[in-house]
């Protein structure tokens, strides 16, 4: 096999185009934001548009995992663990987790507001990331973000306004549910068929597509 | 419930005091604007400095040196873009 055929070309077009997509509505909707947040430093928005860097960030840090992983298996390349593999897997989970935070946090601070939520929100993120460079296993951040969603969850069900299941809280879930869907594909058993993940992808794409066209409508 | 409401009140109050500015040829002295804005004096040194900071309004002091508040550009963006703003808050429950 010459060195520079790919085994999986599909799955790494897929990928690739994936990312692409999420990262441009995620950097999008930060920049979209800015003059609302200019304007009136509100607190709530702050962390909203922080969501969709780390988010972003969080993206790009996966496809680089995707692409190490694909590009490893063809060339059989012997690319140093810790450079590529375990680099991504810890600004991954930081970016992940702090986005996953910072939603939750940017629907609760009215209710609940906290001093200093940016350095304990670093500080989590920073020892699950850590345990993830330890154990040098997905699992750990995917376990991690598991319990985080259900956090978020019961945080906004209990502070938020509306005190209820909101549409768009829906759509926050479903997005952080195909994150860690799309993450257990990057553990050492694929538990999810490339077919599937592709579903989910493409529902993940409409997600975080609602949540542009949502946010475009105010920032026009 | 009331700290919610204050949080939003934030807001809305700027936009009036903003609003008052615009109404008087965006030219007040601060005395006949704390009238205006039904505020205690206090709060209203606070709005005022809050104002300041975030650019949305600036003093301007005449021949006279007497002073008065005007709105800058940021301020009548904020005035513009107010329904925007809460419609936004409101849609991501901010």
């Amino acid at each position: 096999m010459p060195p520079y055929q790919l085994n999986e070309p599909l799955r790494l077009f897929v990928e690739l185009s994936y990312t692409l997509i999420v990262v441009f509505l995620c950097f999008r909707i930060f920049y979209k934001t800015e003059e609302i947040y200019d304007l009136t430093k509100y607190e709530g928005v702050k962390y909203f548009r922080i969501t969709f860097l780390f988010f972003g960030l969080a993206f790009l840090f996966r496809f680089l995992s995707v692409f190490v992983l694909l590009m490893g298996i063809t060339f059989d390349l012997d690319i140093s663990m810790y450079l590529f593999r375990i680099f991504p897997l810890v600004f991954n989970g930081y970016f992940s987790t702090m986005a996953i935070l910072s939603l939750t946090y940017s629907m609760i601070w009215k209710e609940f507001e906290m001093k200093h939520v940016l350095i304990v929100s670093n500080a989590i993120a920073i020892i699950i990331s850590g345990i993830a460079f330890f154990s040098r296993s997905y699992n750990l951040i995917i376990d991690a973000q598991a319990v985080l969603l259900i956090f978020t969850i019961i945080a906004v069900y209990k502070y938020s306004i509306s005190k209820r299941i909101s549409q768009i809280f829906i759509l926050y879930v479903l997005f952080i549910l195909f994150w860690i869907v799309n993450l257990l594909t990057l553990g050492p058993q694929r538990f999810v068929p490339f077919e599937i993940q592709t579903i989910f992808q493409i529902i993940s794409i409409a997600v975080i597509g609602i949540i542009y066209l949502k946010v475009s409508k105010w920032t026009k | 419930m009331d700290k919610v409401k204050r949080k939003r009140d934030r807001l809305e109050m700027i936009y009036d005091i903003l609003n008052i500015i615009r109404n008087h040829q965006n030219s007040i002295k601060p005395t006949p604007l704390l009238r205006h804005s039904n505020l205690s004096s206090q709060s209203f040194t606070e709005y005022l400095n809050e104002l300041l900071e975030k650019d949305l309004i600036k003093e301007i002091t005449d021949e006279n040196e007497r002073k008065f508040l005007t709105l800058t550009d940021k301020g009548f963006k904020y005035l513009e873009k107010y329904k925007l703003i809460l419609g936004f808050i409101e849609e991501f429950e901010l």
